[in-house]
């Protein structure tokens, strides 16, 4: 290839084995003994975004069937909020589940990403077809929370809770990825991108990787103004824009995130509850907001139209960040 | 009763085409364009309301000049593969030379509607820029979201309501064609009535001629026609409301659909109301409307239908009028602008988004938010190995790089930190404190 391919140090860093993964010692050696029974049961990942679920998955089966799981046919990914409906995911889990590959050991293993964006419907469906398959097949659901996942699919599940990342594993996995790219990373700058991500490893590797592009030697100014371009800055000039006044502007900022960036309006909103805390307009207005911020995503989640369900959060705090002069 | 006399006194020439002037010589023009072999566009989109000589034209104009006219209905589901074999035989045929001439004219585009909408129009605007043969298009809304697509390709001819004394004239000259009369009153009422539609008033005139009792009384039991209402006489109606009555009244006398009334009159409130506690009340009251139906949609609580015209239509209304606001402007939304000028945009992120979450095997909604905004910044940055890793098109890393919006003052790093922490020390440091005193 005459031109050079820059890997993204998320793929390039994942773990390939049950061994190279962080902070999850407990689950790593429960895992590592089902390893050696080769009895494997259907399992629930729950835990924060960035903590290792999917990587956990993928370093299992590497370790059970060998590098080529997916290429020889014992793994597959699904992703739950990709599927349109229930059908498709259990069209997909049929074609895969109908044999078994030989020298497998019997079974193969599917793994279902954000599986708690399967409504309660799609739940119940998809836990008839993990019994009709389960002879040949063991599924592994990953999700944030588990009690958005039934408690019948939960019950017939080894559960396994991730932990949040702590700040020393944090570090150990930057300061590995800083060897291995000539990077010089501040202790300062380890705790910053911590809080910045607030112990999520993948925003955290992603982040490093952009600010490496600014400079080799990275310290919390970087790391902080990195952030705030790449993420929660967009955000963050929605609010600044409505709280002064310029609430036309404010209205195109979040066609540009809702439309143009593809965010979920989830996202958005979460972005939003985290920066009103910082906003400047007085307490008992901000308390009122974050009450109404509640009634949106709540209206948000039950099919109100997002854009003029934050357009009223936003003409409010216009409102409540006048009053407040 | 004989032959309908709206299709008896069909105008058989341009000349005969009662009022609109201004349209009748754009149309022309952009015939002639046809006949020298440049036409300014491919399609003509004729728009106006009902009865005011939009198809008449047409068909004079072929009339007169040696056209024949090929109608298709555009609200019929199987036009677009009718309207293709139309303007293949007919780009033949031109090549052939010797055969009449053509028009295809296309009724009713703006009835194009519901799930055949988008793809019916986006064929149409495909079927346009490959003929040979002139594509008239007669609709009535000129502002119905659907003809955005299409008003980029097309000539835009607007036709507007007659006047009552072309009405009445036109009428005395088939009355006397007939060789009867009416007296002048209740000509001027059916002029009147019609509201500036031809097709309406000569048909009232027929009827009241044939039943041979042109009375006032007879007169009166001819039904008011219920007239489609357009987006900005709802808008008018909507922030003019000063009950909740008269607004419930303007939102079910409209047969725009629900999201359009919602999408026109959200963006029209900051043009109508300066503010701000009026604006935040506003809002609340057409989210309010918006909350009702969704629960409508997603419950089929059809019941529940009744509480979104209320807040809907006399929200915007009561309240400007309660804060004395002056707004008189009214604008075609600007959503659907936004949408359009960003539709290249759009697509193009999204293609590259499904290369990116299929490399990383996240969903589209996680790349979304988990890579994007870090693969732009490093695209900005000029680190052209990733987009070369995804695969990434000349016109995807474009179309990332410029994703954000921010002004050019801040898309170097700034020296300030722009984080949580730091404003939450220095809490009267946010941006929009300091620019106000």
């Amino acid at each position: 290839m005459a031109l050079q391919e820059t890997i993204p140090w998320i793929e390039k860093y994942r773990p390939r084995s049950l061994s190279e993964i962080i902070n999850q010692e407990q689950i790593v050696n429960s895992l590592k003994t089902i390893l050696s029974t080769h009895s494997v049961p259907h399992m629930l990942f729950t835990g924060p975004p960035g903590v290792g679920k999917t990587a956990t998955a993928h370093a299992f089966a590497s370790d059970l069937y060998g590098g080529r799981y997916i290429e020889d046919g014992h793994f597959l990914e699904i992703n739950a909020s990709d599927e349109r409906g229930i059908d498709v995911i259990r069209d997909k889990v049929k074609g895969f589940a109908r044999t078994i590959p030989i020298g497998g050991i019997g079974f193969k293993i599917l793994l279902l990403d954000e599986a708690d964006q399967l409504t309660s419907d799609a739940q119940h469906a998809f836990r008839r077809v993990m019994e009709q398959f389960s002879a040949t097949c063991r599924f592994i659901l990953a999700a944030n929370y588990a009690n958005r996942i039934i408690e019948p699919i939960q019950s017939r599940c080894a559960v396994f809770r991730f932990k949040p990342i702590e700040l020393e594993h944090m570090r150990k996995a930057v300061e590995r990825i800083a060897t291995k790219e000539g990077l010089e990373v501040t202790g300062r700058a380890v705790e910053a991108l911590y809080e910045v991500t607030e112990g999520d490893l993948r925003r955290c590797i992603n982040l490093l990787q952009t600010a490496s592009t600014y400079s080799k030697r990275i310290d919390e100014n970087l790391v902080f103004q990195v952030a705030g371009l790449a993420w929660g800055g967009e955000v963050r000039r929605l609010l600044e824009l409505a709280a002064a006044g310029k609430i036309e502007d404010a209205r195109k900022q979040l066609r540009l995130i809702l439309y143009v960036n593809g965010a979920s309006e989830r996202d958005l909103i979460g972005q939003i509850y985290r920066d009103l805390f910082y906003l400047s307009i007085p307490e008992k207005k901000k308390l009122e907001l974050i009450s109404l911020l509640g009634e949106v995503d709540f209206r948000v989640s039950q099919g109100a139209n997002p854009e003029l369900q934050i357009m009223m959060f936003l003409a409010n705090l216009y409102s409540a960040s006048q009053a407040g002069k | 009763m004989s032959l309908p006399w709206t299709e008896k006194y069909r105008p058989r020439r341009v000349a005969e085409v009662v009022g609109n002037d201004e349209a009748k010589k754009q149309f022309e023009e952009w015939m002639r364009g046809w006949e020298r072999g440049n036409p300014s566009t491919k399609a003509a989109l004729l728009v106006g309301p009902p009865g005011t000589g939009k198809t008449s034209l047409v068909l004079a104009y072929a009339s007169e000049h040696g056209y024949d006219v090929v109608e298709v209905n555009a609200s019929d589901e199987r036009s677009s593969e009718k309207l293709k074999t139309i303007v293949g035989e007919s780009a033949r045929q031109t090549t052939l030379g010797g055969t009449r001439r053509r028009i295809i004219l296309l009724d009713e585009v703006d009835g194009i509607a519901g799930r055949e909408a988008a793809g019916g129009i986006a064929t149409l605007a495909s079927i346009i820029k490959s003929t040979r043969t002139p594509i008239v298009m007669v609709a009535n809304d000129p502002w119905s979201p659907r003809l955005a697509p299409l008003r980029e390709s097309a000539l835009m001819i607007k036709f507007n309501k007659l006047r009552q004394r072309e009405i009445v004239s036109h009428l005395k000259k088939i009355l006397e064609s007939e060789g009867v009369h009416l007296d002048e009153e209740a000509l001027a009422e059916i002029a009147r009535r019609s509201e500036g539609d031809m097709r309406s008033a000569i048909n009232d005139t027929q009827i009241l001629v044939s039943s041979r009792g042109a009375t006032g009384s007879l007169l009166a039991t001819l039904g008011l026609r219920d007239r489609q209402k357009t987006s900005f006489e709802v808008l008018a109606e909507v922030f003019g409301s000063t009950t909740a009555l008269s607004g419930r009244a303007a939102i079910q006398g409209s047969d725009m659909e629900i999201e359009d009334i919602i999408t026109w009159v959200c963006d029209n409130v900051l043009n109508q109301i300066r503010s701000p506690q009026a604006i935040a009340d506003v809002f609340k009251m057409l989210a309010d409307a918006d909350l009702h139906h969704s629960r409508v949609k997603r419950l089929q609580r059809w019941e529940l239908l009744r509480y979104v015209a209320p807040l809907l239509g006399a929200g915007p209304g009561v309240v400007k009028h309660m804060y004395g606001e002056k707004g008189v402007r009214f604008e075609f939304p600007s959503t659907i602008r936004f949408m359009q000028q960003t539709r290249e945009q759009r697509s193009l992120v999204q293609s590259a988004l499904a290369k990116v979450a299929a490399k990383t095997r996240m969903s589209r909604t996680k790349a979304a938010s988990e890579m994007l905004p870090f693969l732009a910044e490093m695209l900005r940055k000029g680190e052209k190995g990733v987009a070369r890793y995804f695969e990434l098109s000349d016109e995807e890393v474009k179309a990332l790089v410029g994703l954000g919006g921010r002004p050019p003052s801040e898309a170097a790093p700034a020296a300030k930190a722009a984080h949580p922490r730091e404003r939450a020390t220095r809490p009267r440091q946010t941006r929009g404190a300091r620019r106000s005193p």
